[in-house]
């Protein structure tokens, strides 16, 4: 099989138009990594800079009021991850920025899509890219006419007059395909781990490696299918019409219409829906601003019988403080309530649109793809989360220094010195364990080997279908 | 070496092979002579095994074609009307995959042996097939049943569109090949090569084998005039 699969490269390598398709697809390739890793380090840069100048700008308070600080609030970047360069999964459209401040729950804003003067169908040019769309139109160009073609000529009976078994011809023309896509994937990876350098740490190559074993797997799937083809139809033109269409439904149409259909099955509340339904939940609670309000007089009361004093001006604490934080975790209650409902209907469609590898292993790649990049929904979920336990935090280290920091109930004047700005931590965003990342695509990688067994069934099922004549 | 014994043939319903019977020997040349859609390629394409007969029987040093195709294509060498090799390959490259794919690995100087042996110009030996003639594809091709130490040679149209020099190079190899102890059968419309080239010829017209004939004993314009007549009753 070996001599065979040689040989077929040989001829590649011969071909000067396909070598030369060949060496233009892995110039395009190392050109897109290499300024995908620029723009990536550029956003780096600028994610640091942004920081930096916000922690600047925080640590340079003097004197502020603790409570007014939280109002200030700060901003919190969505850090950028090397392999960007590779899939940008989700980050282009999901923004970066997020202002975290008292009272609420702010959406992250910026998104790179909603800066750019260009919107393209298929996102911007990163080697998932080439690697999802074009790299699969290069095998199947390779292999419509594997065994047709040879039929068509005619040599496919000398090749089995020398005792070639036909199961053995069928793989080797399935495997030397594949194994140039592999080659493609390889170089993909190696500039990838070139241009960053020192940054390359056994998180990243992990990630990496099964981003790689995914668009394999892949490739396997596709050149399989294509050699099958090219064995059902005796002419090579049918098989690359059949596998072009089967590109196009599989990377175009049934993306499209599996999201809509999960969509409609799991709907997600209207932005208004949601908003309204939040501030209805939210005007339950305490009105920090309003000592009137009915649920902080039940606080006083607590808290004069805590402190054994008759009136909140006998008291040794700010009350406005602890006011303001019990305003603060019944927010966050209600953040919970109705964000927890919103990432369980997220869940659910992501569930459901996993299922549609079963028909399309399309959808499985795609997802592995950005989900081992670490720039899916899942991982920009975990950055919202991480944020709000900052924000909670945050704001509750502000209203703790305004209740216990040495001010009476009323002091809206009172302000908090320099020392204790600086002392109030930043933000630190905890990367996904990949661990979890992999529990999440268990689902895609089993569809994904099952749709390898099915193609291996496939060419054996060619085998015994192969006509000479 | 090769038996054809009341072999049928039907191709929905179509009868493409009638009650053929054939024998011929080793070191024979046997010309099957047929207009288009005669049975010639069917006949091939049972002894190559890659067609079942009906009923009769099909056979080749006494094994059965289509049974035991694996191990009776193990002494055949095919060469079809187009010698379709590997274009980007050179004339001793393509030989040279083509052995290995038989299991035969042989040292360079060998298959430029087998080569030169079929024809094959040395300064050719290592240019592109794909700037070969129509005839230099053959030889390779008949080099390569040659490496393979072929027991029986079944050729379809073997001198359809060669040149003149081409043919007649063909012919005197064909005959080397049968002085060294291979059965041949040739199928062709062209009828003065058949009546030089092969011992025996048959006519074939619609299946059936119409007239075996010593080459011997016709002259080529006889056979011609035998063929039209058979062809027109």
């Amino acid at each position: 099989m070996w001599s065979m699969i040689k040989n077929e490269w040989r001829l590649l390598i011969r071909n000067r138009v396909l070598l030369g398709v060949s060496v233009g697809f892995i110039g395009l390739l190392v050109l897109t990594i290499y300024l995908g890793n620029e723009e990536s380090k550029e956003q780096s840069e600028r994610y640091e800079k942004a920081k930096a100048h916000m922690c600047e700008q925080w640590e340079s308070i003097k004197e502020m009021n603790p409570h007014g600080a939280a109002h200030y609030g700060t901003y919190v970047f969505k850090p950028n991850n090397s392999l960007s360069s590779l899939d940008e999964g989700v980050n282009n459209i999901t923004g970066n920025v997020l202002r975290v401040e008292g009272h609420v729950q702010n959406e992250i804003v910026h998104s790179e899509a909603s800066q750019s003067q260009v919107v393209s169908k298929f996102g911007k040019l990163k080697g998932s890219l080439i690697l999802q769309y074009t790299v699969p139109l290069l095998l199947i160009f390779l292999a419509f006419q594997s065994i047709s073609g040879e039929k068509q000529s005619g040599r496919l009976k000398l090749l089995l007059m020398q005792g070639t078994k036909p199961s053995k011809l069928i793989f080797s023309k399935a495997l030397s395909v594949w194994l140039l896509g592999n080659l493609l994937l390889l170089i993909t990876i190696l500039a990838y781990a070139l241009f960053i350098g020192s940054d390359m740490n056994s998180e990243i190559f992990t990630r990496t490696a099964f981003l790689a074993l995914s668009y394999s797997l892949y490739y396997f799937v596709l050149t399989a299918l294509t050699i099958y083809f090219s064995i059902r139809w005796s002419n090579s033109n049918v098989s690359l019409t059949t596998m072009l269409g089967i590109w196009i439904v599989w990377t175009i149409f049934l993306p499209n219409i599996i999201m809509s259909s999960v969509e409609n099955w799991h709907k997600l509340p209207s932005r208004e829906e949601f908003k309204t339904a939040m501030d209805d939940d939210r005007s339950q609670g305490l009105d920090g601003h309003n000592p009137e309000d009915e649920r902080s007089k039940e606080l006083e009361e607590q808290t004069l019988k805590k402190y054994g004093v008759d009136s909140v001006s006998q008291l040794p604490i700010n009350f406005d403080g602890i006011v303001m934080q019990a305003d603060e975790e019944y927010g966050n209650k209600v953040w919970d309530k109705h964000f927890g409902d919103l990432r369980k209907v997220l869940t659910k469609q992501k569930q459901s649109y996993q299922l549609g590898g079963i028909i399309n292993p399309f959808i499985s790649l795609q997802n592995m793809s950005m989900g081992f990049a670490g720039n899916d929904n899942l991982h920009h979920q975990e950055f919202l989360v991480q944020v709000e336990k900052y924000r909670r935090v945050f704001i509750k280290r502000l209203n703790d220094e305004h209740a216990y920091g040495g001010s009476k109930s009323g002091e809206w004047g009172w302000k908090a010195d320099n020392a204790f700005f600086k002392s109030v931590e930043d933000f630190v965003y905890k990367p996904t364990p990949f661990a979890k990342v992999v529990s999440n695509y268990v689902m895609d990688l089993v569809l994904l080997l099952l749709w390898v067994l099915i193609a291996c069934i496939l060419l054996i099922l060619g085998t015994k279908k192969m006509r000479v004549l | 070496m090769i038996k054809i014994e009341n072999a049928v043939k039907s191709f929905k319903g179509q009868k493409a092979i009638e009650n053929l019977t054939l024998e011929i020997s080793q070191g024979e040349i046997f010309g099957l002579l047929g207009a288009n859609g005669a049975g010639k390629s069917t006949t091939i394409n049972m002894l190559l095994g890659f067609l079942s007969p009906d009923s009769g029987v099909v056979q080749i040093d006494h094994k059965n074609c289509s049974k035991d195709s694996k191990e009776v294509r193990k002494h055949i060498g095919y060469i079809p009307e187009n010698v379709n090799l590997y274009p980007y390959l050179s004339g001793i490259e393509n030989l040279d995959y083509f052995s290995r794919l038989a299991g035969l690995k042989y040292a360079k100087s060998e298959l430029k042996d087998f080569l030169s042996s079929c024809g094959l110009q040395e300064e050719a030996h290592k240019k592109k097939v794909s700037t070969y003639s129509k005839g230099m594809r053959q030889k390779v091709g008949i080099a390569i049943a040659y490496a393979k130490k072929a027991k029986v040679y079944l050729l379809d149209e073997p001198a359809s569109g060669l040149d003149p020099m081409a043919s007649n190079e063909l012919s005197q190899l064909l005959k080397k090949l049968a002085s060294e102890g291979a059965a041949i059968v040739m199928a062709s419309h062209d009828i003065f090569r058949v009546r030089e080239v092969c011992h025996r010829i048959g006519i074939l017209k619609q299946g059936k084998l119409l007239k075996e004939i010593n080459s011997e004993d016709v002259s080529a314009n006889e056979l011609e005039t035998l063929y039209l007549d058979f062809m027109k009753n």
